[in-house]
Parts: C-alpha cells; structure tokens; sequence
C-alpha cells in the first residue's frame, strides 16, 4: 500500500524539451575488425556535437545492441548529463527501427539525425536551420554541400524553377577539395572522383538572401518532425540498406532535399581522422549544485528521511 | 574515413517486435523516506510481470531521472537481459512527457502500460484482452475494477453504445475482498471504503457473449492499443505528477470515441512504496519461488532515544506538523527537483 505522498506531486515544473532532438543512432557490435576504432569515432562525434552547437538542443542517443564497452561509455555521459535521453535497445532494431522509435519519440519540433560517424563543425545547426526557415517546403538539410543521385531531386528541381522569388544557378559550386574529401571517406579512389566531379555540375536556389545546394543525403540531416512522421513506420527487416526509401520518400511527396554551402560536418567513416583525435572535449557539467556535494546531501537526506518516518511510519 | 563494408549491411535480420510490448515508468529521485523501498517493489513487479505473462513481450523501462542506484539496478536488469529497451532521461519529464515517449515509439501492436509498483497475477493479460476482443472500441482497459471514476461522469464514448442491441448497460457490485483489497491498496480513509462499498460500479456487457466490464480505467496499470495510443499523444506535460496532466489521456481517449474498461476481477494490485509479509507470500506464490532473490533493502532501523521520543511527540502538534511538513518538501525538492535548476 501507499504510505505518504509521493513527493514527485510537488514536483511544480518540469524541463520542457528544446526546439531541436540532435539524435544519434550507434551500432558497434564489438570492438574489432570494421569496428576496430568505432568507439573513438563515436566519442569523437559527441565531442564535436558538445562542442559545436550553439543553439540549444536535446541530445538522444539510441544504442541499437552495442557492445558492453560503448554502452558503459554512453551511460557514463548519461549520469554526466551530457546526454538528455539514452535509449538503450537489447536488440538491434535496424537503423529504420531506430528511426521509427526517433522520429515519433524525439521531443523537439525538429530532428537533426546523425550517423555516429559524423564530426560536426560551428555552425552546423543554425545554417541547417536557416535554410529550413527560408525555404519552408524544404524536406531534408544535410550540413554538407555533396551531390546525389537526380532522382533523388527531381522535385526540388521542379519547384524551383516555379518559384518567382527563388533564384536557381547551374554551376560549380562545390570545391574539389570539399568533394574529395567526402567522396574518400566512402572509400572511393581520387581517380574515381576526379572522374566524377568533372562529369557533373551542382544546382544552387537562393531565397530571400540564403543559399543552399540541392542535394542531401541519410546519414546526416535536420528535417522538421512533423516532415519526417509521415513517412514512417520504416521497414525493419534488415538493420541497414533500407533507409534510403527516406530519399526517395522525400521527394515523391514534394519536399525539398537541400544542403548547406559549406562543409559543416565530416564523414569520418570507421577511421578517426588524425586531427579528430586532439579535439577539445567536456561539454558544460549540468550537475554542479550545492545539494549535490556528498557532506552537504548526506545530511539533507537523513533529514528528509526523519521527517518522512515522523509522519508516514 | 571508411575502411571495408560495414558488415551491418549484409542482409542479417533485425529484430521484429512482440505482439505485446509492457512499459513501466520508475522514478526513484533517492532510496529514502518515501522512496526507501522502490527498488524493491519493483523487483517483485517484475518478477511477478514475468511470472504471470502469458505470452512473450518486449519490455521498455523508462526512467524518469532516477538517482544513480535506481539507474545502476535498472542497468544492471538491462545487462541481465531482463529489460528489452531501456530509457534513461536525464530530467522528469512528468508521467504525461513520460507517457508521450512510450506511446510514441512503442512498435508492439499492444501496449501494456504499468506504474512501478504494481503487481502482476496470472490471468491479467487474457482478462484484458477478453475485454478488447468483446468491447473493440475499448481504448483503455484495466486489469482491476475501475472504483475511481477520474473524469467525474463526464466520460461520453459508452453513450454511443445505449442504443446497441449488442451491448447492455448495468451495475456490478465488487465482491467485498476486492474493495478491501483496492482500498489497502490506496490507502483508503474508513469513510471512502465505506463509500466503495455502498456503491455499484457502472457496468456494460457484450449480449452475445455475456462478458461484461467495469467502465472506467486506472492511470496505474492498463492495456491501450498502439493506434489508440498513437491517437492521443502529444499530451500536456509541464509538472512532475499533475492529476490534470495525466487526466488528459482520459479526456482525449474519450473524446475520440473509445471507451475506458476495466475487468471484473483483480488481476493486478498497487503495491505502493511499502512491503508486508502479505506481499511477500503472494509474490512467492506467483513467482513459485522464495523472493529472497530479490534484493534486499537496507531497512534502518529507528532506536527511539529520548531525544527522537521528544521529536516525535512535537512533531504531533499542528504548528510543527506544518512545519515539518513543509521542511519534507522543500528538502526534496532542494535534492532532486529539476525545476530548482532552471
């Protein structure tokens, strides 16, 4: 039986969730082999979140069955408060699983999805977000300028071209040295590249003074949470290889599928780059209160405990 | 960058959720006072969950930023393989903003959800879906008979029914053991029970098969279908345990045609923050084993000195009772209230 009240009734407000659900699924089965590095390139890519994003945000991290060692490191920085929401998963549920539970649950009014193999640079969140504010049809905004498949923007051609107040340029608007760089990262050859870049040109819209690249792919991408629902539930059969239908889903239904102009976030692969490795880490330590010093706790809750025995026993 | 294909794309199968899917919110701020035996109660929950389950399911526990032990024995039941999805929040983000995760990403077709002190016996699961298989719009539907009519009559989705042949609207008198028990249960003053026990409950019974349900269900422990879960959240979360918050689950279910039910009997039973010997024996009776598995609390033991005798003697009067009362308050939330943050 209930014996007093339960104190959480005297609870007068609770944290309400920020605007934006930064959301990280990781997969790292084991520390081997592909895997070998992944959890440096996981902790290098919360590092980079911490670090570089100015505009207030939740960080929910989905383990999708990792292994015991990023597990332990993902609760650590839970208990840290470096991590608002960590949901850990005794299944591995597929990257559209994962989704399925993200895209429904995550509190803010926009998702900015990531791989865990991605580093972020300032500004990523706020350019992302700007180009959602300028360009309201927009469905999905990578923090990379990259290319990708036409039919994957065939929509987004489209509308621009019946905008009036929308200017749309054909042209290189990419550097080669930015493409490449991602293009590595997949594993393909300079030569194959080169070949590449050469044989396409990228399409630019600007409105209402912001600029942004057609484009934008799955493993990193701020979208609108409203957007992104209704495409689900995903298929979950395999753990991978069946998110890209999100592509092709977005442009169907009509929606926009941009990037931003510059590189603000890298794919690092299952290789930490060799400047990942110095990057500064701690994000701001939220549980510094008096109350939570032990001398200081201690007494306070034997307090609380007579009180409650005083009364309620 | 990337080195060899990652071998997650090569075709294996991904996990594909149980019909029914259970989930419990525990919040735990510390293991004192009101919270002491929390940890506890809720190893013989889910022993009994287990125990009395008739069919296989996922389980999802989310903690609702709990103190780092609760944490640690929930990740530790995680570790064991007893927990299928757990969810740490670093805040309390209310049981509505608790509730609004859950029913938001749960994929099981069914949805079981339960307070973290509530006892599981053998039956509940088939009970309740009798009661959905009967009642179709059923929304809601409880494992206990419903006593506490929380939206005060204005519930409308059974009006619907009135002039259905199939279905007949009556009274049920619980027997008397159930209202006793449901009245331990909550604590009960000697003139609400007397109150349960002069009252029938609101009743509706499918003709053709003659089941019949108590209208009403209980925010501590119920079965909702995912589609109907789905159709009422986002629900209002703005305080820890608002009884108005969590309210809106009801009006918003009924709002949208569904009914709230609840079984004949008791299946499950509010254990609240305190253990008995009446609890233990039913536990091991629906475990079949002895609960000494289940981990021991650390019971401080009170020796009144005359100091203590003198403190309770004060803490009687009116004046110190507010007093102190207060003090409980302010103490908890001073050590855990994330409000006090902000």
């Amino acid at each position: 039986m209930r014996v007093g009240q339960n104190p959480a009734k005297s609870i007068d407000t609770v944290p309400q969730p920020a605007r934006v659900t930064v959301a990280v699924v990781t997969y790292i089965p084991f520390l081997s082999g592909y895997y070998k590095q992944s959890l440096d390139v996981l902790k290098a890519c919360l590092r980079s979140i911490w670090e570089n994003t100015s505009l207030p945000y939740d960080l929910l991290v989905f383990d999708n069955a990792s292994c015991d060692e990023v597990r332990d490191y993902l609760s650590v920085e839970q208990s840290q408060k470096h991590i608002q929401y960590l949901v850990l998963s005794d299944k591995n549920m597929g990257k559209g699983g994962a989704w399925n539970i993200i895209f429904q649950a995550a509190a803010g009014e926009f998702v900015a999805y990531t791989d865990s193999d991605i580093r972020f640079y300032p500004g990523w969140l706020s350019d992302s977000l700007a180009i959602l504010d300028a360009f309201p049809q927009a469905g999905m905004v990578t923090a990379r300028p990259m290319r990708t498949p036409e039919a994957f923007y065939t929509h987004t051609l489209e509308w621009a071209r019946s905008q009036p107040d929308v200017s749309l340029e054909n042209g290189r608007y990419i550097p080669w040295e930015v493409y490449l760089q991602h293009v590595l990262s997949l594993g393909t050859s300079e030569e194959q590249a080169r070949e590449w870049y050469e044989s396409r040109s990228d399409w630019r819209l600007t409105r209402h003074g912001v600029k942004a690249l057609i484009g934008a792919a799955h493993f990193q991408f701020t979208a609108r949470k409203s957007t992104l629902q209704q495409f689900l539930p995903f298929s979950m059969d395999r753990p991978m290889g069946q998110v890209r239908s999100l592509d092709e889903q977005i442009n169907q239904a009509g929606y926009l599928r941009l990037t931003t102009c510059e590189p603000l976030v890298m794919h690092m692969g299952n290789r930490l780059p060799d400047s990942a490795a110095d990057m500064p880490v701690t994000p701001t330590d939220r549980s510094n209160r008096l109350v939570d010093i032990p001398l200081i706790r201690k007494p306070l809750l034997w307090l609380y405990d007579r009180i409650f025995k005083l009364y309620y026993q | 960058m990337r080195i060899g294909k990652n071998p997650a794309k090569d075709g294996l199968p991904a996990y594909t959720p149980h019909r029914l899917g259970v989930a419990l919110i525990v919040y735990i701020p510390f293991t004192e006072g009101y919270f002491e035996n929390s940890l506890e109660i809720f190893h013989y929950q889910l022993a009994s969950l287990r125990a009395a389950t008739a069919e296989t399911f996922d389980l999802l526990v989310f903690d609702n930023g709990s103190c780092p032990q609760a944490v640690s024995a929930l990740q530790e039941l995680y570790d064991h393989r007893q927990i299928d999805w757990l969810i740490l929040s670093a805040h309390n983000m209310g049981k509505a903003g608790a509730w609004n995760w859950i029913f938001a990403s749960m994929p099981n077709q069914l949805i079981c959800y339960a307070d973290s002190d509530v006892l599981f016996r053998p039956g509940w699961l088939e009970a309740s879906l009798e009661v959905l298989d009967a009642f179709p719009r059923a929304g809601m539907i409880g494992a206990q008979p419903n006593f506490y009519d929380v939206m005060a009559g204005e519930g409308k989705a059974q009006d619907a029914l009135k002039d259905d042949e199939n279905y007949a609207l009556g009274e049920y008198w619980p027997d008397k053991e159930i209202i006793d028990e449901y009245c331990l249960g909550i604590g009960a003053s000697d003139d609400l029970s007397e109150q349960f026990r002069n009252s029938p409950l609101p009743a509706i019974t499918e003709q053709k098969t003659r089941i019949q349900a108590v209208i009403g269900a209980s925010h501590m422990q119920f079965l909702i279908p995912r589609d109907v879960a789905r159709e009422v959240i986002p629900l209002p979360s703005t305080k820890g345990l608002l009884r108005k918050e969590t309210m809106s689950i009801d009006y918003k279910t009924d709002a949208l045609g569904y009914l709230h039910l609840s079984t004949q009997k008791s299946y499950v039973f509010h254990m609240g923050n305190t253990v008995n010997e009446r609890l233990i024996e039913e536990v091991e009776r629906i475990t079949g084993s002895p609960t000494a598995a289940a981990p021991t609390q650390k019971r401080a033991q009170w020796k009144e000195s005359n100091a203590q005798r003198w403190m309770t003697s004060l803490a009687k009067r009116p004046r110190f009772q507010r007093l102190f009362l207060r003090a409980y308050n302010v103490l908890f939330r001073a050590l855990y209230s994330e409000a006090l943050e902000k």
